[in-house]
């Protein structure tokens, strides 16, 4: 039995029995951890309040039952997840992303890239209202952070590199785009002129948004919609069919988030 | 081994509520059989009842055997302000610290996407019907301070935010008697942010 300290991102809590309580974090150097914390729904307690979504959290805790449930000893807030519970918005767009990483990780998997990006997209999300673009850009960056980045450059079946012009085939199975010939046998959707490639492009050129003072977005992007909400529509389908077929995953906090998005 | 079967239908049967296991089951079925025939009579009659004539009040969705439910048919009663609570239990909790003031509506739950649960699930839309029926001039918030407790009082704040009623919150701080030095900081923060004139 040792005590380890470490810096984590509360993913998800639950109450257990009576006073207890069961959370995820997802920690810097251990990756993501199931914990329980004895007592922490009693007002005692210093760290009551700190096991709670969204929270970064300075953790200590000991690894009691081998490779299975850490036991916390002590936790302190190091940046509280306050301001997240002022809009449905922002904590649906949370909620989404915290899911994200506990859904697609398994435990004790350390990825520190990961670690920083959910804090990155936690904090970014109390200053400003994320628009649906601003949500792919993250959810993009998550995938790519875990490997599981979609094909937007290749055919996935052939390997042949693609020209912007000609990225119109998608496939969910697969994970990627087709080219022409591939796209004659193997199940895909075809999208309009440009989506893809402002897809792609949204990952790679995206110059990271930094709100400014006064809360107003500097924006210098390419323009991003093909027109009349074409783009969107289609990112979503891609996006979502990606997630469904290829990484086999249902995100609970993702129908409330698309009925808050529109 | 085994017992008659209508023995072990009861105990499998008992075992199935929370904190019961096969051994205490077994000495509860036991303890039944023996007992008098009025009080397990008695008993299996109102297991029955809670099912049968325990509902929603149609107005504040506090469960009840009368509807509306006799708190809110108590005319000593305020007309004018609304509890908002996440659970009847929690309901009890402040009736029994401010008994007979304050008439209540019972939410069912509270926001959490993360388990899937958006604003449609909790009983949202109805305390806005509620409000603008029977002009309430008051709602307090009493959900728990917590990121979902927080997050269903701003969203229902933005709900009611065009009719003419006051919305305040329940405070968080030091609880009574209580010792700054244990108090965490959110807490401390927040007692402080929310101090009053004295
Ligand atoms: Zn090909
Ligand atoms: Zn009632």
């Amino acid at each position: 039995m040792s005590l380890h300290k470490d810096d984590g991102i509360v993913l998800f809590k639950r109450a257990y029995g009576e006073s207890d309580r069961i959370v995820r974090i997802f920690t810097l150097t251990s990756g993501k951890i199931g914990a329980i914390a004895k007592g922490a729904s009693k007002s005692q307690k210093r760290f009551m309040n700190t096991l709670e979504p969204f929270n970064h959290i300075a953790v200590e805790y000991f690894e009691k039952y081998g490779k299975g449930m850490v036991r916390i000893e002590n936790a302190h807030v190091v940046e509280a997840n306050a301001g997240i519970e002022k809009t449905l918005r922002k904590v649906c767009t949370a909620s989404f992303f915290t899911e994200f990483a506990d859904r697609l990780t398994k435990e004790r998997e350390k990825n520190t890239s990961l670690f920083y990006l959910l804090k990155e997209v936690l904090t970014r999300i109390k200053d400003v209202e994320f628009d649906y673009r601003d949500i792919l850009y993250y959810e993009l960056s998550m995938l790519e952070c875990l490997g599981y980045m979609p094909n937007f450059t290749t055919c996935v079946y052939c390997g042949k590199a693609m020209a912007n012009e000609n990225r119109l085939y998608f496939s969910s199975e697969r994970g990627g785009i087709l080219c022409p010939r591939c796209s004659r046998f193997i199940p895909h959707k075809t999208y309009p002129d440009e989506v893809i490639a402002t897809l792609a492009g949204l990952k790679n050129g995206h110059p990271r948004p930094v709100p400014a003072a006064d809360g107003e977005e500097n924006r210098s992007v390419a323009p991003y919609d093909v027109g009349d909400g074409v783009f969107e529509r289609s990112a979503r389908e891609i996006m979502e069919g990606f997630v469904s077929f290829h990484l086999d995953v249902e995100f609970k906090s993702y129908r409330v988030l698309k009925s808050v998005i529109r | 081994m085994y017992y008659p079967a209508p023995i072990e239908r009861l105990i499998e049967n008992l075992s199935k509520l929370p904190g019961i296991g096969r051994k205490t089951a077994t000495r509860l079925a036991f303890y039944l059989l023996n007992a008098k025939e009025t009080y397990v009579a008695d008993l299996s009659k109102s297991l029955v009842e809670i099912k049968e004539k325990i509902r929603l009040c149609s107005v504040c969705f506090n469960i009840t055997d009368v509807d509306p439910c006799a708190i809110c048919t108590d005319e000593r009663r305020s007309k004018s302000t609304i509890c908002v609570v996440e659970e009847s239990s929690h309901m009890m909790v402040i009736e029994s610290a401010n008994p007979g003031m304050y008439r209540y509506h019972i939410l069912h739950g509270v926001i959490n996407p993360i388990e899937g649960i958006g604003p449609d699930e909790v009983r949202i839309k109805e305390l806005r019907e509620r409000v603008i029926r029977e002009g309430i001039g008051e709602i307090i918030i009493a959900t728990n301070p917590n990121i979902e407790g927080n997050t269903t009082a701003h969203y229902i704040a933005e709900m009611l935010q065009d009719l003419n009623v006051t919305i305040t919150r329940i405070a968080s701080g030091i609880p009574i008697g209580g010792d700054i030095v244990y108090i965490d900081p959110l807490t401390i923060k927040s007692s402080i942010d929310n101090r009053r004139d004295l």
